[in-house]
């Protein structure tokens, strides 16, 4: 698991997309808190809103655009190896589950590191570290990577994960604030299944997030472990 | 001790029976060949045996570990069929990064041994991408054995290899079996496995229709021998009478002085043709017997 994690979380650092995505998180964090306080004097926000200003900016985009981000980068870490056949070197010495596993944290890793360093960027602005917007943050993209991975487990070929993924990526923000704002008794208990509900929450409830992670990683797990590789 | 040990293990596809419950058992320290044509199953076989894809039905174990098992893995080397390396990786990075998944990291001078056991040491720091065919293959035997594991499966270890490189694959094997290891191997190469494989397994429509050593296979498929015996002149006027219990012996006599050649179907007609033409006033120079090939032997089957 480590071994594969190690690998995973190495080449996400190489390639031009990740040093994109990279760059808007920073940029993102950077301007977004140094332009926390011309916000705060045009808009009227409550206490609490106008405390986590700093942090806007990044749990924005992560909200609206983090699932775009992950499948672009990640969509194919388990279906390329199985179509490309490397997969049979990888299953031929270690379990499934190792391998999924290592994938996920491998990925896990590259968005921590990359989220910590744009708190850290905007800690300078905003003079302390909110932690509990970090930890928000931090399930939203657990959520995300684990969804991402479900789908790479899910479909075999790649093009079409990365097809997915944009869908996915689009649709998700507009549908998840949709039913969670929504009346309609129809839909509306959709919203315990995605993120969007917990994290309007301030409070603890965010961690229900790691639980549907752990199923969609739970349900991947059980479907690769019937594939054919 | 057995190192292979399958009991009615099936694989199907929907309603299609790729492998048809296979028995088998291979000893340690084995070379064990598996022959078949294309589409008999083989390669599903070893698939199912390494985890690649699960039996639909049987059991299997490995090293005397019941499959499957992920502990044992670390035990067992595999090159798998049709199986592409990656491209952005350095030979020696492909050894490291896969020994270290195998739970025994190579350090570098091990990586370069094996690169040398397989003669890729002056390509240890080239990107797969700019390897050939051979070259790739060769890589995929030194991944195989990396971590050093008891029980080894190749498939097809020297399909696209020039004849230089196959022989040198071939001692590869044999040291090897030297050293305690346990060869599974598939071969489209009739000879190469006839002179590897310490027993032979021969696999028709998802079914192991014969195996054994290869005298054993030999002796089964007997039944007919043809024998060419070089003579001396035979008297005109034995000649006729010769011909007459030769016809009765045997078929397919051919008589182009000073060459015979009969099909026999027992070995002991072979002494009697011999004593035959000492009674004939001619001397007995040469008996060649042609023993049947795996090539016969696979193409009867």
């Amino acid at each position: 698991m480590y071994v594969i994690g190690k690998r995973e979380f190495i080449s996400l650092f190489k390639g031009v997309k990740s040093c994109i995505v990279i760059a808007i998180l920073l940029l993102t964090s950077y301007y977004s808190a140094k332009f926390a306080d011309f916000l705060m004097s045009g808009i009227n926000l409550s206490a609490k809103e106008a405390e986590n200003i700093h942090t806007v900016g990044l749990l924005g985009l992560l909200l609206l655009l983090g699932q775009l981000f992950i499948a672009g980068l990640s969509h194919d870490t388990i279906n390329q190896e199985t179509h490309e056949r490397t997969m049979r070197f990888l299953v031929t010495r270690t379990s499934r589950t190792s391998i999924l596993l290592g994938k996920f944290f491998g990925i896990w890793m590259f968005w921590f590191i990359c989220l910590t360093v744009s708190f850290l960027l905007i800690s300078i602005f905003a003079q302390k570290i909110d932690f509990f917007i970090f930890s928000q943050t931090i399930s939203l993209v657990t959520i995300q990577i684990s969804f991402t991975i479900l789908l790479s487990v899910l479909i075999p070929k790649p093009g079409f994960t990365m097809f997915l993924g944009i869908v996915f990526g689009l649709a998700f923000p507009i549908l998840g604030f949709w039913v969670v704002l929504t009346s309609n008794v129809w839909v509306s208990w959709t919203k315990f299944f995605t993120p969007f509900y917990y994290l309007e929450r301030e409070d603890f409830s965010f961690l229900v997030i790691f639980i549907l992670s752990g199923i969609m990683l739970f349900f991947a797990n059980f479907i690769f472990k019937r594939r054919e590789c | 001790m057995i190192a292979i040990e399958t009991t009615q293990l099936k694989k199907s596809y929907g309603s299609v029976p790729i492998v048809k419950g296979i028995d088998l058992i291979v000893e340690k320290g084995e070379i064990f060949g598996f022959l078949g044509r294309n589409g008999a199953g083989k390669s599903t076989f070893i698939n199912m045996l390494t985890g690649i894809i699960q039996p639909s039905s049987g059991t299997y174990s490995l090293l005397s570990v019941k499959g499957p098992n992920d502990q044992v893995k670390k035990r067992v080397g595999v090159m798998p069929d049709y199986s592409t390396l990656y491209t952005s990786l350095t030979a020696m990075e492909h050894l490291k990064y896969l020994s270290a998944l195998s739970g025994k990291a190579a350090g570098k001078e091990w990586c370069l041994e094996v690169l040398k056991l397989v003669g890729l040491e002056s390509d240890a720091r080239k990107k797969v991408a700019k390897f050939s065919f051979g070259m790739k293959k060769k890589l995929g035997i030194a991944l195989a054995i990396i971590h050093d594991p008891e029980l080894i499966f190749l498939d097809e270890p020297t399909s696209g290899l020039d004849a230089e490189s196959a022989i040198h694959i071939h001692k590869l094997i044999r040291g090897l079996q030297k050293r305690g290891k346990t060869i599974f191997m598939t071969s489209h190469n009739l000879a190469e496995v006839e002179k590897l494989c310490t027993r032979i397994a021969i696999m028709k429509e998802g079914e192991i229709v014969n195996s054994g050593t290869m005298d054993e296979l030999r002796s089964f498929y007997r039944s007919t021998i043809k024998v060419k015996i070089k003579h001396s002149p035979v008297p005109k006027s034995e000649q006729m009478n010769l011909h007459q219990w030769l016809e009765s012996a045997g078929t397919d006599i051919e008589m182009n002085d000073p060459y015979l050649t009969i099909t026999v179907k027992d070995e002991k007609r072979i002494a009697e043709i011999i004593r035959a033409f000492q009674q004939c006033r001619a001397d007995v120079l040469r008996v060649e017997v042609e023993e049947p090939s795996l090539e016969d032997i696979f193409l009867d089957e």
